[in-house]
């Protein structure tokens, strides 16, 4: 059994004076292995943070299930739960703002352990321990958030979530509050801990260079719902909804001489969570779409080992394919880029 | 120019400033702006949009030492270009785009050098004055569209006012022309977003207003400071090519300031990047990507790589010290760099051309040793 298994999941928030809802989580499938990051990806309203708490148990959701480690997550077991507290842990996107700014940085680390009733002696331990692995001198403890660099306050924030030795932390866009050096030293904090202590990461982000290196797996979120999923070298490489392709090539990568003309640009904007579209839903903006897409909802379709895709059309986009991954050359040509004048 | 003509100059704009410019839009209505001749003395470059002259504006501070936001900022503007200017915060980036709008936040001086657009220093003029060039000749994009506009006014209200105020259309006349804007913006069902008031737009949406309030005027000057940054990227992408279009073809300049330096890879001419207050770095984009020479821009390019060894080969470890530090004397950037050698300490770089079109504030800049 996977640690996470997540099965047609619907989440709906009641509009105050209104009858209708919004729907902000549509029947959405998910498993991750242990040690595995699953990442999902998607503009603003997409429902990724949404996923998110329903995995942790903060809200119930409307329809489908959240299993973790064989739990039902929800209502009656939640990371609130005693017997779940320190299995599962949050990293928030704004670490200055998720940290107490009157509390030292090694009193917010042992918090957790706290909690568990960890005695004291084993508890400075334990801190002293994470505090090194997630690269804080031992002076920083002794510090308050304030003093700390958004780096820093960022690798306190990873710290405090792995100090309980967690199975799953759901990182909620830890990075993007973070300029670009630090964003590259948390990411690489993200990636060597995991190999040691073998966590799994759901990781939340729209920056999707960062899930290109992190993830095992990406899901491909528009509107609530997965329109595409897949191995992550397979999805940036051969994407096959034109959702995902609009949006990897949406992505400014620093280098002027990877100016391809995009297979899909998409028009307008994300519609209204509230009064969904009937078929397809990025019908609306949708190069592809016909009265077909419109008036009907793509089934998911198995295009290759692990790659699912909700879209009609996908056969077609094939056909037009061109495989070539952007940031995959633009790794190659960083790298050239970079050599040169290394002393 | 000389300084001595600017007094001279505001008298006569001073006394009918708006009749001048509804002179200067009859002219021009309908067809690409030009510089009008009758405003400004001749450029001392016809090429040349915007000129930034040795700028350095100081904050004072009591009892501590002023911060000098802004020192010895050169830059020239050529004619149809976006430049894109790169930096992390408190580099002087938006210092920069106010002092050039004439608008330095108080306590803020202007301690010396000059801004030179349409021939008449911009850091010199009377409020008045400057009211009529802002929003006409030079104007201004913003980030978060949602609390810059004003939440009482329905959109079409607040873009039609700006062509109002400066073009001297009637109420209605600044109306039709508001409606063509949002129209030029994109902006889906215009009748119905003309009289939406901005919380009633998306992100994309009040950003494409801010556009339309930016360009109504056809000014030869925009800035945009970091005004996409909020925006989801497929928004963005809409967004940027717009703003690409409707720069070419008013044959305008633009100002882009932002902190993603993956966008100005795309859509600008050249790249500056500054870093505590001075361009350190400035060159077309294609040889800047190619051959970045600044070790602060190759740190920062580094960062996008996914090779940790490349990227602590470029970025020092700072323990001990914190990260944004800058250096009193001698180079600025020396604390964080890995080239940083004695001379870097004793002597402070000037900017310098390495190769046509590529200048760099360093002693020992990185491409030369493989060039």
């Amino acid at each position: 059994m996977s640690l996470l298994e997540v099965n047609d999941l619907k989440m709906r928030f009641p509009l105050v004076g209104s009858r209708k809802v919004v729907q902000a989580v549509n029947d959405v499938s998910l498993t991750l292995e242990k040690g595995q990051t699953l990442s999902l990806v998607g503009e603003s309203g997409s429902g990724k943070t949404t996923i998110g708490r329903c995995v942790l148990g903060l809200i119930e959701p409307s329809g489908g299930t959240v299993v973790f480690g064989g739990q039902r997550m929800g209502r009656n077991c939640s990371i609130r739960f005693p017997s779940m507290r320190g299995r599962l842990q949050l990293v928030f996107q704004e670490p200055a703002e998720s940290l107490d700014p009157r509390i030292k940085v090694g009193q917010s680390l042992a918090e957790p352990l706290r909690v568990l009733k960890m005695n004291r002696a084993d508890r400075d331990k334990r801190v002293l321990e994470v505090a090194t692995r997630v690269g804080l001198s031992e002076a920083v403890l002794d510090k308050v958030p304030g003093e700390l660099s958004g780096g820093q306050q960022q690798r306190v924030g990873i710290g405090r979530a792995i100090v309980t030795k967690p199975e799953l932390i759901v990182l909620d866009e830890p990075t993007s509050a973070l300029d670009p050096t630090a964003r590259s030293e948390i990411i690489d904090l993200l990636v060597r801990l995991q190999k040691e202590l073998e966590t799994a990461y759901l990781f939340i982000s729209h920056d999707l260079s960062t899930v290109r290196y992190l993830s095992h797996r990406v899901a491909v979120l528009y509107l609530g719902m997965i329109v595409e999923e897949a191995d992550a070298a397979t999805l940036f490489a051969r994407p096959r909804h034109p959702y995902s392709i609009g949006l990897l090539s949406s992505v400014l990568l620093p280098d002027p001489t990877l100016k391809s003309r995009p297979l899909v640009t998409l028009e307008g904007e994300i519609p209204s969570p509230i009064d969904l579209p009937k078929g397809c839903f990025l019908a609306s903006r949708c190069p592809f779409a016909d009265k077909h897409t419109e008036e009907t909802m793509p089934p998911i379709s198995m295009v290759g080992p692990g790659h699912t895709v909700r879209c009609f059309k996908h056969e077609e986009i094939a056909a037009m394919d061109r495989d070539d991954d952007n940031f995959d050359r633009f790794q190659r040509n960083a790298e050239r880029v970079l050599s040169q004048g290394a002393v | 120019m000389s300084p001595r003509r600017i007094p001279d100059h505001d008298a006569r704009m001073g006394t009918d400033v708006m009749t001048v410019v509804r002179v200067q839009e009859r002219e021009i209505r309908g067809s690409r702006p030009v510089d009008d001749p009758s405003a400004s003395p001749a450029p001392r470059d016809s090429e040349t949009a915007l000129s930034v002259r040795d700028l350095s504006v100081v904050f004072p501070s009591f009892g501590r030492q002023a911060h000098l936001a802004l020192d010895g900022v050169d830059l020239d503007i050529l004619r149809g270009e976006i430049v894109g200017l790169v930096g992390e915060s408190g580099s002087g980036k938006t210092t920069l785009a106010r002092a050039i709008m004439g608008m330095v936040p108080p306590p803020g001086i202007v301690e010396r050098g000059e801004v030179i657009f349409d021939g008449r220093n911009m850091t010199a003029l009377p409020d008045r004055e400057l009211r009529g060039i802002r929003g006409r000749r030079i104007s201004m994009m913003v980030p978060n569209p949602r609390s810059e506009l004003n939440p009482l006014q329905t959109v079409g209200r607040q873009i039609a006012a700006v062509a109002q105020e400066h073009l001297g259309l009637t109420k209605r006349e600044a109306a039709a022309k508001a409606m063509q804007m949002l129209r030029s913006v994109r902006i889906p069902d215009e009748e119905r977003r003309f009289k939406a008031y901005p919380h009633e737009l998306s992100g994309g949406m009040a950003q494409r207003v801010i556009i339309a309030i930016a360009l109504i005027c056809s000014p030869n000057f925009i800035i945009s400071d970091d005004a996409t940054s909020g925006l989801d990227v497929t928004v963005q992408a809409q967004v940027l090519e717009l703003m690409k279009v409707l720069v070419r073809d008013r044959g305008a300049s633009m100002l882009f300031i932002t902190r993603d330096i993956g966008i100005t890879a795309h859509f600008c001419n050249r790249i500056a990047m500054m870093f505590a207050g001075e361009i350190v770095e400035i060159g077309d984009v294609e040889l800047f990507f190619e051959r970045p020479a600044h070790p602060y821009s190759v740190m920062l390019l580094a960062a996008f790589s996914h090779n940790p060894a490349l990227r602590a080969h470029w970025t020092k470890d700072t323990a001990g010290r914190p990260a944004s530090a800058v250096a009193e004397t001698g180079c600025r950037f020396r604390h964080r760099c890995v080239r940083a050698r004695q001379r870097c300490a004793a002597e402070r770089p000037e900017l310098r051309e390495l190769r046509s079109g590529h200048s760099v504030r360093c002693h020992f800049p990185v491409v030369e040793t493989s060039a």
